[in-house]
């Protein structure tokens, strides 16, 4: 059996001890399922953050394929001290991939359990483990002929249910806000302990997927983003398959537009005229969608001037803006939300309403159309092409849905991104009373000055969006403690009290979120 | 209607519920070991669809591709044995290395 390592140790462990767990880990998974050797470890360090990769360099790789393996990684971890970074599928792009957060933890990879549990179709739920993808469903709903339909983030075809919800991700259908439709978590605590939320721990019950609060304290919420437990099965509710789907598009001419069109679209989604999580994409997001990049137009380094970005508009035929929704129900239901919409578009007297029909299968048309309607693809994948040389961060502060606060936060993040050379690549999505305001931060990773540039500029992103009260929902692993100084010190200190509690020898994902006991924020 | 799926061992469960799983018994995901099949499901969502650069056709040796898959490439993500394992890429290295140019470039996959 080999003893070789890639040199990289835990923090704070001796290296005979680290060696001792290796074998506990190779008795208890296999020796192919316990990874040390750097080239097999290389999978595990291909990020797209601007910080070194040294600083995301695991120590070594597990591979569990069972809840009681899971529960043995853990004892063996609490044994030795070993900080631990789970992974589901690892393909969480722009927020830290496969790599732990911090150099030297383990890499639980649970990408092998991916088993789909249960499927209900009358009741519309699933039970998943963390390895399936959302392109596995769609083909087991497929297969089986399952009338129900999936939402999903834009990397959906190797993209996680579980690990999207436990990162409380986002997609584009009426059930686009995912953790909403969570329901039923089962978590190995640091413990070594099974923990079911919701109904989950009643002997005999059968509601663990359709009722979510069970009883006393519910406590699900606590477990997403956070590392206080290792979720292994996630509930999570399906949409019923509508009779019709009708994704449409509306464009806005210009990049002032944005107050009117959150203005005119925020009562239809109120309302539940429009259900799903709209779109509101910037024109590059849509030219690089559509297969466009910036070298076709320019090779002069820093911010895309304006007057190219008309330029696009006009040859790709995109808006500024560019609103993409969808309609669902019988035809008779689609057809009075659709002269709903088209009645509130009259009033507003501008934006230009484009139809399936009228797409013609063109991108990225095509491509939202089947976001919207739970199709996997990864067609959006073609905005690390924009700038290529595979650098990517996502910002993503969090805005009321009001016209002048999206015009507010745009004006400024593009007025930042320009200052560094970068461009503004954003789109809003609406959820019902906020904004997710995502902007991908694309620069070239193989560039040390734009690398670098990249770097300053997100920092100076969230320190001038905190100024003004905003913060992001979500961040990659280089900025975890810097986005947890901008919610507060309490809850950093009931974060520090909660994992002391659960997590005593501070073996589960330090430093996710901010919540790490060495942290300093005692109670 | 309720769906059953291929049946598995009950595993040992340490608290409740276990008639809800016990009902329906797992799925996992299908033999990955199809080169074809792994690289529709997976790989031809952006080679075939103008995302990332057209690969067939072009007679790339498979260990090429294999440590390209593995590593990664600037915009080209990393795929751990984990997600695909030694043999499945080999067999999808194969497949890619030794299959003809598609016949439509650059447009959106249907």
């Amino acid at each position: 059996m080999s003893q070789q390592t890639n040199k990289v140790l835990p923090q704070g462990v001796a290296e005979s001890d680290f060696r001792a767990a290796l074998e506990q880990f190779r008795a208890l998974l296999g020796a192919e399922n316990v990874l040390v050797e750097s080239e097999q470890l290389v999978s595990y360090t291909k990020i797209m953050m601007p910080g070194d990769v040294a600083r995301n360099t695991p120590s070594a790789a597990v591979t569990a394929t069972s809840v009681e393996q899971v529960q043995g990684v853990v004892r063996i971890c609490n044994r030795y001290r070993i900080p631990v970074w789970t992974v589901s599928t690892g393909n969480n792009f722009g927020y830290g991939s496969a790599a732990p957060g911090q150099r030297g933890q383990i890499v639980l990879d649970l990408k092998k359990m991916n088993r789909i549990l249960h499927i209900d179709a009358e009741l519309g739920t699933a039970l998943v483990e963390p390895g399936v993808t959302y392109q596995q469903l769609y083909d087991y709903l497929q297969e089986h002929d399952i009338p129900l339909m999936l939402s999903f983030p834009a990397p959906s075809a190797i993209a996680s249910p579980l690990g999207n919800t436990m990162d409380r991700g986002v997609g584009y259908t009426p059930y686009g806000e995912h953790f909403l439709m969570q329901c039923g978590m089962e978590l190995v605590l640091a413990n070594g302990e099974i923990y079911r939320t919701g109904m989950g721990g009643v002997e005999g019950d059968n509601a663990w997927q359709v009722f979510k609060w069970g009883y006393g304290p519910t406590l699900d919420g606590m477990f997403t983003q956070a590392n206080y437990g290792i979720c292994t099965k996630l509930g999570f509710w399906l949409m019923p398959k509508p009779p019709v789907s009708m994704p449409i598009e509306i464009k806005f001419e210009e990049d002032t537009d944005i107050s009117d069109i959150v203005e005119f679209i925020r009562p239809l989604r109120l309302a539940q005229v429009i259900p799903n999580a709209v779109v509101i994409a910037g024109v590059i997001w849509e030219a690089a969608t559509c297969n466009t990049t910036r070298a076709q137009y320019t090779t002069e380094p820093g911010a895309t001037p304006d007057s190219i970005l008309k330029q696009i508009q006009k040859d790709k035929n995109l808006g500024a803006w560019n609103v993409y929704a969808c309609l669902y129900g019988t035809r008779e239901q689609v057809e009075v939300n659709l002269n709903i919409v088209r009645g509130a578009l009259q009033q507003l007297g501008k934006g230009k309403l484009v139809t399936e029909e009228e797409a013609g299968g063109t991108q990225p048309f095509d491509y939202r159309a089947k976001l919207m309607t739970g199709v996997p693809n990864l067609q959006e994948f073609g905005l690390y092409n924009w700038r290529g040389g595979g650098g990517s961060m996502w910002f993503a502060p969090v805005s009321q849905a009001r016209g002048s606060e999206c015009d507010k936060q745009y004006g400024l993040a593009k007025q930042i991104l320009n200052k560094h050379g970068l461009d503004y690549v954003g789109e809003f999505i609406v959820g019902w009373r906020d904004m997710h305001h995502v902007i991908d931060v694309l620069y070239d990773r193989t560039d040390d000055d734009e690398r670098a540039r990249a770097e300053a500029c997100f920092n100076e992103l969230l320190d001038e969006f905190e100024k003004r009260g905003y913060a992001v929902y979500r961040v990659n692993t280089q900025f975890q403690e810097r986005v947890a100084q901008s919610y507060g010190t309490t809850k950093r200190r009931v974060e520090h009290a909660l994992k002391r509690a659960l997590d005593p020898n501070n073996i589960l994902a330090p430093g996710k979120s901010g919540i790490d006991l060495n942290n300093g924020f005692e109670l | 209607m309720m769906t059953t799926t291929k049946p598995q061992p009950l595993r040992q469960l340490l608290l409740g519920c276990a008639l809800l799983l016990s009902a329906t018994a797992a799925v996992a995901e299908s033999n990955r070991a199809d080169g074809e099949q792994v690289y529709t499901r997976v790989c031809g969502h952006c080679h075939e669809a103008g995302v990332g650069p057209v690969i067939k056709g072009r007679n790339l040796p498979p260990s090429y591709i294999t440590a390209i898959v593995r590593h990664g490439f600037r915009a080209m993500p990393a795929f751990r044995s984990a997600f695909i394992d030694d043999a499945s890429l080999q067999a999808v290295a194969e497949y890619v290395g030794n299959s003809p140019a598609p016949g439509n470039k650059g447009k959106g996959k249907e």
